[in-house]
């Protein structure tokens, strides 16, 4: 947008703030949708978006912060509940499955060049390692067979991940370029020479 | 001397477009200047370049006749900022915490922040909310806590951007009543604005910006007859003056 | 903000209200581990002794807590159910649903009343504590932890909460002017959230930026003038408490 004299820390900063902000937020919104059962939640999609805009480290900032103010009690996941009681309940899974998300996604779009298949290639593995780790979790704590942790933890949710995925990449499509060209990629590639 | 002052300011965008061209303005210590201009006239990019946030394409903003990049922390501090969209500008949790923003970005010692925000809270007459989170106060409320950010770095000049926006009566005179106060306790104010009719008559001087270009600057009586080919109200009746533009009464 | 309270933050004036923070976070670890290393009843009954004390002495409203944790109660109850139904063991003699083992109930008691008090203890410090406090507190913690700049950490909190109501008035703007303009009938859901998410975040996008430079002219800088910590004698005690707690849980 415009040419600054921004320090490059200060914006990511913020955007660090913002993106840990939406996943909050995220996790307030439910929107029904015709298809499932189960009314898609966003805080995930945000979680997706941090890793596309920020990249590994700062995606990684952002969401292990989120895990951080709902374990020490904020009522920041799904539905307004925190602590660590759900960190470590049946669900922890995808909450600590979210970093490894965040961190693939993020790794994928500092080494890439903006383009559709990439957003779409790294936004679908990143799914899949985020039921690799709330699946299992959620089987072993709850002591499921593998059959009833997929249909409680997995099936109802495909229609909702799929339709995120689209969107997600729809949106990165129109902003991520001029995003990355204005302020967060020259900046970032400053930070990391920079301050460490 | 003017206490601050552009020479030839231009900025362009990345895409090209031209945002402000060759603007040379100098504003003298103590004086009132409202810039007046039709929405994306580059009202708001000049007084950035003011505060030294954006860097110029060509031009130099001087203080004090010093380039303001040369100190450019003392020249914020000096030069203080109110931003269109109070919203944006309020980064503490309680009134006074978002006070002592500024202060603690200078490290001042604790004792003296306290005081600078017990002071400011009074002469902005929000005290009695200096615990409440800002979020809850009303648009005026926010405008006056924007203003006492900037004032607890105890500027000299004051820029004010589009201070009324959003305002409603009651919020329009109380945060007017607060800039003719601070003009009167000698800060230097610089008001961008497209709403003359509110507050010209309390301004020194007037300048036009029209697509990016300062096309007239004087006081306001010699200015406002031609004000109207540029997008602004002309907010003068037959028999009316200027004394008469001001929604104080 | 529509209605949601993000935080319990009750002002009071109690020792609770008044203990440093850092101390009091060491204290939700050291009970959180209590917690997890409980083996005897004896245990789980003293700890949630204690932490019901805690909540007693801070004055919080207690009433108001247990219809806050209706949404825990179920998530307890299947946990509880699903244990005792899926671990082996012996069946209660007389017991008129078989399947049921003691073992079983046993693990799902031990597990729910781990998760009952580890949300009693975030009750008693969220209840106790303001935000500004944990920022503060945050940010101590994390002072000795290299390569993150802590100060930056906790302005990022700080901007975290100030942009959380922000955000969502936006949303609830966003959502009233397309129900205004009838988006139920659009059945197609990727338009639907794209319809929501393309204008939230682009609109976030450049409400960080204006916050960035905002920040900038009031000179932002990492090196500030820093939150003094003070304790006292009841916080360490507390902390004293807390860590005797640990120590029985673990070795008696």
């Amino acid at each position: 947008m415009i040419k600054n004299t921004s320090t490059p820390n200060l914006r990511i900063t913020v955007y660090c703030a913002l993106f840990t902000a939406l996943i909050i937020v995220g996790g307030y919104i439910s929107i029904p949708i015709p298809i499932g059962p189960v009314p898609i939640a966003l805080a995930d999609f945000f979680v997706m978006l941090a890793g596309l805009f920020l990249g590994f480290k700062y995606g990684l900032i952002s969401t292990t912060l989120y895990l951080v103010l709902g374990a020490i009690g904020l009522p920041v996941f799904a539905g307004g509940t925190a602590g660590l009681a759900v960190l470590f309940g049946p669900t922890g899974g995808f909450l600590f499955g979210y970093l490894f998300m965040v961190a693939f996604i993020g790794f994928i779009s500092d080494k890439m060049k903006p383009a559709i298949p990439t957003y779409l290639l790294s936004l679908i593995v990143g799914n899949i390692l985020l039921y690799s780790i709330g699946v299992p979790w959620l089987r072993i704590v709850m002591h499921f067979n593998w059959a009833e942790a997929f249909a409680v933890g997995f099936v109802p949710f495909i229609a909702g991940i799929v339709i995120k995925i689209a969107v997600a990449v729809t949106l990165s499509h129109k902003l991520l370029p001029p995003f990355k060209r204005t302020h967060a990629f020259s900046s970032m590639q400053q930070i990391d020479g920079g301050d460490e | 001397m003017p206490t601050l002052e552009t020479k030839n300011l231009t900025h362009i965008f990345p895409d090209g477009t031209i945002a402000i061209q060759n603007i040379s303005l100098q504003v003298k210590p103590g004086e009132f200047l409202i810039i007046a201009g039709a929405n994306g006239s580059g009202k708001t990019v000049l007084i950035r370049h003011l505060n030294g946030l954006f860097t110029p394409t060509k031009g130099t903003v001087l203080l004090d006749g010093k380039a303001i990049t040369a100190n450019i922390v003392e020249a914020r501090k000096k030069i203080g900022l109110v931003f269109q969209d109070s919203d944006s500008q309020i980064v503490g949790q309680t009134v006074a915490e978002d006070v002592a923003f500024g202060p603690e970005n200078l490290k001042l010692p604790p004792h003296e922040i306290d005081t600078i925000t017990k002071r400011v809270l009074e002469i902005t007459n929000l005290t009695a909310l200096s615990t409440q989170n800002p979020h809850v106060l009303s648009g005026g409320q926010k405008r006056k806590l924007a203003i006492a950010g900037v004032l607890a770095m105890r500027p000299e000049i004051i820029l004010f951007d589009e201070p009324f926006t959003g305002l409603d009566y009651p919020g329009v005179i109380s945060i007017l009543k607060q800039i003719i106060n601070l003009h009167k306790t000698g800060h230097t104010i610089i008001l961008v604005t497209h709403e003359l009719e509110k507050v010209l008559a309390h301004a020194d001087r007037l300048a036009i910006l029209h697509k990016g270009q300062l096309m007239e600057i004087g006081t306001p009586k010699e200015v406002i007859l031609h004000s109207k080919h540029y997008g602004i109200r002309m907010p003068l009746k037959n028999n009316e003056e200027i004394h008469l533009m001001t929604w104080l009464e | 903000m529509a209605g949601i309270t993000f935080f319990h933050y009750i002002h009071k004036n109690t020792i609770l209200h008044k203990m440093d923070c850092r101390l009091k976070l060491l204290c939700l670890i050291l009970l959180s581990l209590s917690a997890g290393f409980a083996t005897k009843w004896l245990h789980y009954f003293v700890i949630i002794c204690i932490i019901t004390l805690a909540i007693i002495i801070a004055r919080l409203p207690i009433a108001a807590l247990l219809k806050d944790m209706k949404f825990f109660a179920i998530i307890i109850l299947i946990v509880f159910i699903s244990n005792a139904f899926t671990i082996p063991g012996e069946q209660i003699p007389n017991f008129p649903i078989s399947n049921v083992s003691i073992q079983g109930i046993t693990a799902g008691l031990r597990f729910a009343g781990r998760l009952i008090i580890i949300l009693m203890i975030c009750t008693a410090i969220t209840g106790t504590t303001s935000l500004m406090a944990l920022k503060n507190a945050i940010e101590w913690l994390l002072r000795p932890i290299p390569f993150i700049p802590e100060v930056r950490i906790a302005t990022i909190i700080n901007l975290t909460f100030v942009l959380i109501p922000l955000i969502f008035d936006n949303y609830v703007e966003i959502i009233s002017a397309q129900k205004s303009r009838c988006i139920q009938l659009n059945k197609n859901p990727i338009r639907r959230i794209r319809l929501i998410t393309l204008p939230l975040l682009s609109q976030s996008l450049r409400r960080a930026d204006e916050i960035a430079y905002a920040m900038e002219s009031r000179c932002y800088s990492e090196t500030r003038s820093s939150y003094i910590h003070k304790t006292n004698k009841i916080d360490w005690i507390i902390l004293g408490t807390c860590l005797m707690i640990l120590i029985f849980a673990l070795f008696l």
